[in-house]
């Protein structure tokens, strides 16, 4: 049975959101903690909307910067995946450099499984095209086209991010299979049901509108085809309650003002509306105690002497950045910070 | 941009249900070797646009692939053909210039061999 779902707009303004939906009980696989939470819809007057879509713009043009400014830096010393690494849990060792790569390697290959594509060989030979959206520096895109013998196409806000990808895939002599686009996640210009995996692999926080983002992904993925997400969330809502406390809010304020990012939203919210539309087999899982060593690795490799200079070589928003990752720690460790996966398939 | 990606691109601006294919307006064109790779080729050939592509190679200046899509057993037996294919498909690459849409004109400016598909705030 089909969620009707009112439109939410999870949008980049500081009041609380909220959207109203009737979640019917259905036949779909799930296996979430399933939340009844329910929230009203806010209706916005015309300057509502023109200061959202101006601050749209502003967002877009501060994640552009952003990456533009701290690309660079991430690449010089963790590679090409802009992610986190995947780790057994409570694992106390502490890993090298290439045991955090490997880790980010495994966190695609656990994505993949997870929404079923590597089950078998059958299903894998389908994939042709695959569109990365919030692609980085491409690590991902490139590594999927290695793997699938597929096209992948990307798609970031950062022109530098766009010439660093295209660059390394030449150079990796990939550049037949991929390409990167400055484009907007939320206005992808494909034309529908171009893609047999969608690919979101950490760039939903970015999304001001999640709903929006949400639609755009199922629009372009083909029928058949499968939607990853894996994107940091806050703790799911309890039942009856509206919004998180204060104290939770005020710490996900900092961390979006210098890592360029709009309201969040919970696990819950990414798999009510993926129902809303008719898709099959929407599963999702909260790894973030898989994601645990990471936080702590990133802030080590910022306090070497190599760190530290190429920070402050990159400037104020890379700094900025750096000074914000504790509280991505804290997030985690007080369960606020929540990191998930969120997959499904178009039906045929 | 090749024109592998470029038979993937429209115009998303809001109210068009013309945007695809992109004219494109070749500024600089440069051609990059690429290592021939007949499979991946075959692979791809059922997934293009072929109108779109015969199009986009004139823009770019190659004329040489046929105006109607081949039937697939010329995959198999006409290697030049593949060889045709795999030049307007990979070897091509526009620098400069914009992809323009079919519908309203807009002009999405290519720098640097990458398109730019950001929308304005009145375009969405």
């Amino acid at each position: 049975m089909k969620a009707t779902l009112a439109p939410s707009s999870l949008t980049f303004t500081s009041l609380p959101y909220s959207s109203s939906f009737h979640s019917s009980s259905s036949s779909l696989l799930f296996r979430c903690p399933s939340s009844s939470a329910s929230m009203t819809t806010t209706t916005r007057g015309n300057v509502a909307v023109a200061a959202a879509a101006t601050s749209t713009e502003a967002l877009r043009k501060g994640i552009a910067e952003f990456y533009n400014e701290t690309s660079g830096l991430w690449e010089e010393i963790w590679g090409d995946h802009m992610h986190h690494g995947f780790y057994d849990p409570d694992s106390s060792v502490q890993l090298s450099d290439s045991g955090h790569r490997e880790a980010q390697i495994r966190m695609i290959e656990e994505s993949l499984r997870f929404s079923g594509v590597t089950t078998d060989e059958e299903e894998e030979k389908k994939i042709k095209k695959i569109v990365d959206v919030g692609c980085g520096i491409g690590g991902s895109s490139r590594y999927l086209a290695s793997k699938f013998g597929a096209e992948s196409i990307g798609i970031t806000l950062s022109p530098v991010q766009a010439k660093r990808a295209n660059d390394l895939a030449a150079a990796q002599s990939l550049a037949h299979k991929v390409s990167f686009q400055v484009a907007d996640a939320l206005e992808q210009p494909f034309e529908d049901g171009k893609f047999d995996l969608v690919w979101s692999m950490e760039s939903g926080e970015h999304m001001p509108d999640k709903a929006k983002f949400v639609n755009e992904l199922v629009r372009v993925v083909a029928p058949g085809g499968r939607i990853i997400i894996v994107t940091w969330c806050h703790r799911n809502l309890s039942e009856g309650e509206k919004a998180l406390q204060p104290w939770e809010q005020n710490l996900l304020d900092r961390i979006c003002k210098t890592f360029y990012l709009p309201a969040w939203c919970s696990t819950d919210d990414y798999v009510h509306l993926l129902q809303s539309h008719s898709l099959q087999d929407i599963k999702c899982a909260d790894w973030s105690e898989n994601v645990a060593p990471f936080w702590p690795a990133v802030i080590r490799t910022a306090l070497t002497w190599k760190g530290l200079v190429s920070l402050l070589r990159s400037g104020m928003k890379s700094i900025k950045g750096a000074l914000t990752m504790p509280l991505m720690i804290e997030g985690y460790k007080k369960g606020v910070i929540k990191f998930g996966i969120i997959t499904c398939r178009k039906p045929l | 941009m090749r024109l592998i990606t470029h038979n993937m691109l429209s115009c998303n601006i809001k109210g068009v249900t013309n945007g695809f294919p992109l004219r494109i307006e070749a500024g600089n064109v440069i051609e990059k070797e690429v290592d021939f790779n007949p499979d991946f080729i075959r692979h791809m050939f059922a997934k293009l646009e072929w109108k779109a592509l015969v199009e986009g190679a004139r823009s770019m200046g190659y004329a040489e692939l046929p105006e109607d899509s081949p039937d697939a057993a010329v995959l198999e037996s006409d290697e030049s053909f593949l060889k045709k294919l795999h030049h307007a498909l990979l070897e091509l690459h526009l620098e400069e210039g914009a992809l323009v849409c079919p519908e309203t004109g807009r002009k999405f400016p290519v720098n640097k061999g990458i398109p730019n598909m950001l929308l304005h705030e009145d375009e969405v």
